[in-house]
């Protein structure tokens, strides 16, 4: 396999968390491309306009890309901040279009204004990487690193209300749990998510342009997470892996290829409701891997 | 007022469209509570029906290259036939996208992506059987008609007026059925209460079916008579309305009929008021509204409050 | 339903850490089998192995099946005479899709195929994103259908066959002026979200503005909008006479139809997107008239060129309903896979392709295909050493449609 391909892959898993992280509050937001295309706007912009970022080597710096994470992180975030207090107050459906809405709008402005390049958008941005496995690598990194802040997250009281919201939202506000606080919460986390996840894709793109957050993007993530599993974060892990490599994986069908591929996001809720991965298959896991080894174990002494 | 009225007809004449695609999503909305997204799908299979049923060949790329039916049917009868094969495709989606979450009582929400899948084969399908290239149905189908129609000095497209005009009948055969029929009153019943309708003996198995069909016919006379207006430009013609659409039925009221209507006239009105130098946005300004309307009465202009779901 | 979080803390951390640490050897697993076999020889088991990316998916697919067809009947062409010196060429294509990371992903999978040169991506957008990964792996790439600004400066294995606008685009005003002197007030649409349209659209403005027709209105369309009764009534308030579209062939062929429906009597000239007979079917005998810029004509008589458009016409015979006609795209992605195969020969003439390591063969093709001159169904061909392409004749021709509307052609004017 390529590791142009496993970069994408794990780009498609770290989308599929910035979904997943209001999914577990039961908020369906799908403004995740919205905030994508933003990370990956700001990147682009610094990077090729801001000749103090280039430095002085061959491969543009780490250091940079890490500034330009902050700087998208805290945009996105702010800007969360604020859209997310007036658009929480929707539910279900209804929060979901409003927020793809949200993706469109910012999509059509985006190919309006003159400085992010217009239809084209902006290309030649710099490489911190010379190949393909050094992105991989990094944003293995991210991925790991996120993946373990949202273990932390779950295990910890703002994640234990999220899925209490989830499970009953008047129950959990009656338990004396801010739900519009942790809701906005969740929004912002996935909000940061998305961001940087766009500048890590803008660098390892080349190029940037307004149709990279569209309507198809938040359905398409929205799969991840469904597709996976919307209770733990490796389902949507799992989700984005897996469909983002699905497409590539089935070109040998050829001009099937696509068809395939619908009939896997078709068939795949159907048979897996609550997603592939989910709490309960841990549970069904557990105890043979625990037995076996305790035999094992057994074994060894005697 | 010269303006005023060339405004007006602009606004209609992409209103319309917006109203009959939107028509379709709104049935399905009101019975089953999500958003069919194969509906672009259908969609574009009813232009591509219309097409071969008024005689036309397809091309030279896809499995299907050079086939051509040994008829050529009048236009007038050509649409509502595609229509109901269009009817029978969402069916299909039905059978398999739909029913196997409500028989396995999964959450309803999972449509969303199941209905995605169904879309994604489908567009794909047609791009498998007949190519990518874009089909037209003549510019004479309709006979001998002027091109465009001038009224009180606002000019307007022939076939936009007939597109309005079908879009009003089909509209009123539909407000008839619904309140009129005991299937209507059916589907009614359902949308309001599905448990309550249940116990009153509706099957609500078949109330859904009986909405698929009709949505997926509407889909088809859209696709036709959009194909007519312009041209079927290749398998993703109906994605675009999908979007469009989505924006429409959030306008006028998840679920209401008369709600669809006027978003797509209102969404289409706004857009044809964008100024020309400032025609980049137009986009911009359905999902402008959908999203002001969503935070002042999220229940859209004609839909029913939101119930608070314990 | 269960509550996650809290109850089973300390299984919880060892099933993150292992699922942490399979993802991680995973990926070391996968980065480290990727990149070696450039230094091995050249694989000439199947033939001379030559990839292509085009965009079969996604909203460009049209763009993709026009160009397959080109490529196809090229590399019939080249094989039939012989191939490599007597070496069969072997072509796999691959699809694209329409946006970026699908064909970042299909270019990569080409060039690990270990294919010696790449005709694609469709979409310029495409391009400067998947362009640097042939650069950095040295891979020649031959983009047939890119005209933005930029694609030959990505680097020095990145050359095109199409022509930027900035060289066809006057052509046609110019002429639109000298059959219609007393062309007064030019009105200007394009495609706001399409790269090739912008970019089309500044040249056209620039050149009427140099003739002193600075356009009345400017109106911006959306690829995929396809009513165009607001932006076409705004405009023709402005009582133009001369309208200059800068939209693809669908929009393009839609916005014409309506313009004259609603009744526009006066010139059109159109951009470079609209040279493909797939604008009769739309605009039909609405097309008639019309001016159009153009970095290919079907009817230009060369052998190169008829061989090209009786290929054409013989692999379209099995529809007869379709145009015998082939498009610019079609054209340029058939030019694309000539240049490479032409430059492989000499190539394998100067060091033969067997035995040779794959990396050095790939930058020995570059060479070869930037210092050779091409008679191609474009006219002849030659190359800067950017990879810009010199292109000899460029056409100005005006549609004239059969009666009934269903057919035509690119007539080219003197």
């Amino acid at each position: 396999m390529d590791a142009g391909l496993l970069e994408q892959m794990l780009l498609g898993a770290l989308l599929g968390l910035s979904v997943y992280l209001p999914l577990r509050c039961g908020q369906l937001s799908l403004a995740t491309p919205g905030f994508f295309a933003i990370g990956g706007t700001v990147a682009a912009l610094l990077s090729t306009r801001v000749p103090a970022l280039a430095g002085s080597g061959s491969t543009y710096p780490i250091t940079s890309v890490l500034l330009e994470m902050a700087l998208a992180a805290l945009l996105t975030g702010v800007l969360a901040l604020g859209l997310g207090r007036v658009v929480l107050r929707l539910r279900g459906i209804y929060l979901a279009i409003a927020t793809i809405a949200l993706v469109e709008i910012l999509r059509v402005v985006t190919l309006n204004l003159e400085f992010t390049g217009g239809a084209l958008g902006i290309f030649g941005i710099p490489q911190p990487f010379n190949s393909a496995a050094g992105y991989a690598a990094f944003t293995l990194a991210l991925l790991a690193l996120i993946c373990w802040l949202c273990d932390r997250l779950e295990k910890t009281r703002p994640g234990r209300a999220m899925a209490a919201i989830r499970d009953d939202e008047l129950a959990a506000a009656s338990q004396g749990i801010n739900t519009a606080d942790t809701k906005l919460l969740a929004f912002v986390l996935s909000a940061l998510v998305a961001g940087i996840t766009g500048v890590v894709a803008a660098h390892f793109l080349n190029s940037w342009n307004a149709k990279l957050g569209n309507f198809d993007a938040s359905i398409t993530t929205l799969a991840f997470v469904v597709f996976g599993g919307s209770r733990t974060w490796l389902g949507p892990v799992f989700g984005g892996l897996l469909l983002t490599a699905l497409p590539e994986l089935l070109r040998p069908v050829g001009d099937l290829r696509l068809i395939v591929f619908g009939a896997v996001i078709l068939v795949g809720p159907l048979f897996f409701p609550q997603g592939v991965i989910t709490p309960e298959l841990f549970k069904w896991f557990k105890p043979r891997i625990g037995g076996i080894t305790t035999a094992a174990a057994q074994g060894v002494k005697q | 007022m010269e303006g005023l009225l060339q405004l007006l007809f602009n606004g209609l004449s992409v209103g319309a469209v917006y109203a009959l695609f939107a028509l379709g999503y709104t049935l399905v909305f009101s019975v089953l509570g999500v958003i069919n997204f194969a509906h672009g799908a259908i969609f574009t299979m009813g232009a591509y029906f219309t097409y071969l049923l008024i005689g036309g060949a397809v091309g030279a790329n896809g499995l299907l290259a050079g086939l051509q039916f040994p008829f050529a049917l009048p236009f007038w009868l050509a649409l509502p036939l595609a229509g109901i094969a269009a009817a029978a495709v969402a069916l299909v989606v039905e059978r398999i996208a739909f029913r196997p979450l409500r028989d396995r009582g999964s959450d309803p929400l999972l449509a969303l992506i199941t209905s995605l899948g169904a879309g994604v084969i489908l567009v794909n399908l047609i791009q498998l059987l007949v190519g990518a290239e874009s089909y037209s149905i003549p510019v004479g189908t309709l006979g001998s008609l002027p091109a465009a129609l001038s009224i009180a000095g606002a000019k307007v497209r022939t076939v936009q007026v007939m597109l309005l005009a079908i879009s009003g009948l089909l509209l009123a055969a539909l407000s008839i059925w619904i309140n009129g029929s005991r299937s209507g009153k059916a589907l009614q019943a359902v949308s309001e209460d599905p448990v309550t309708a249940q116990l009153l003996g509706i099957n609500s198995a078949r109330v859904i079916q009986i909405a698929f069909g009709i949505s997926g016919f509407l889909a088809g006379m859209a696709g036709g008579l959009v194909g007519l207006s312009i041209s079927i430009a290749g398998p993703y013609f109906g994605i675009g309305y999908g979007l469009k659409g989505l924006g429409v039925l959030v306008l006028g009221g998840l679920g209401s009929v008369p709600g669809a209507v006027l978003g797509g006239l209102i969404i289409g009105l706004a857009e044809a008021c964008v100024p020309a130098d400032l025609s980049g946005y137009k986009d911009a300004v359905s999902f402008g509204f959908l999203f002001l309307v969503l935070l002042v009465r999220p229940q859209g202009l004609l839909g029913r409050p939101q119930a608070n779901k314990v | 339903m269960l509550r996650s979080g809290g109850l089973t803390p300390a299984p919880m951390k060892r099933r993150l850490a292992s699922s942490l640490a399979a993802l991680l050897s995973a990926a070391a697993a996968l980065s480290a089998c990727q990149g070696t076999e450039d230094q091995g020889p050249v694989n000439l088991s199947k033939g001379v192995p030559v990839g292509a990316v085009l965009a079969l998916t996604g909203n460009a697919n049209v763009y993709g099946q026009d160009q397959k067809i080109g490529i196809e009947l090229s590399l019939a062409a080249l094989n039939g005479a012989g191939g490599v010196n007597g070496k069969p060429l072997s072509l796999s294509i691959e699809d694209g899709g329409s946006a970026e990371p699908s064909a970042n992903a299909a270019v990569s999978l080409q060039i690990n195929r270990g294919i010696l040169a790449l005709i694609g991506p469709t979409l310029s957008q495409q391009s400067f994103s998947a362009g640097p990964i042939a650069q950095r792996r040295g891979v020649p790439l031959v983009a047939p259908s890119n005209t933005a600004t930029g694609i030959p400066e990505i680097g020095y294995f990145i050359s095109r066959v199409s022509a930027q606008s900035s060289v066809i685009a006057p052509l046609s005003i110019a002429k639109a002026l000298q059959l219609n002197p007393g062309i007064r007030r030019a009105a200007v649409f394009y495609a706001q979200d399409d790269a090739y349209s912008t970019a089309e659209t500044v040249i056209f403005q620039q050149a009427l503005t140099a003739k002193g027709l600075k356009p009345v209105t400017v109106q911006r369309t959306q690829l995929n909008d396809q009513d165009f009764q607001s932006q076409i009534t705004a405009a023709l308030n402005q009582k133009p006479d001369l309208v200059v579209l800068s939209l693809q062939a669908m929009d393009g062929g839609n916005l014409i139809r309506q313009l004259r429906e609603l009744g526009y009597r006066g010139a059109i000239v159109v951009g470079n997107g609209m040279n493909t007979p797939n604008i009769y079917p739309i605009c039909q005998k609405y097309c008639d008239g019309i001016l159009i810029a153009q970095a290919y004509s079907p009817e230009l008589q060369t052998p190169a060129n008829q061989r090209f458009t009786a290929a054409f016409a013989a692999a379209q015979a099995r529809n007869p309903k379709v145009s015998p006609i082939p498009p610019q795209l079609t054209a340029q992605a058939y030019t694309a896979m000539q240049v490479i195969g032409e430059a492989l020969a000499r190539l394998d003439r100067r060091q033969p392709l067997k035995g040779l390591p794959l990396a050095q063969a790939r930058k020995a093709l570059m060479a070869e295909i930037l210092g050779g001159t091409y008679q191609t169904p474009l006219g002849e061909i030659r190359f800067t050493p950017e990879g810009e392409v010199i292109q000899k004749n460029f056409f100005v021709a005006q549609v004239r449609m059969n009666a009934g509307g269903k057919s035509g052609r690119f007539s080219l004017l003197p």
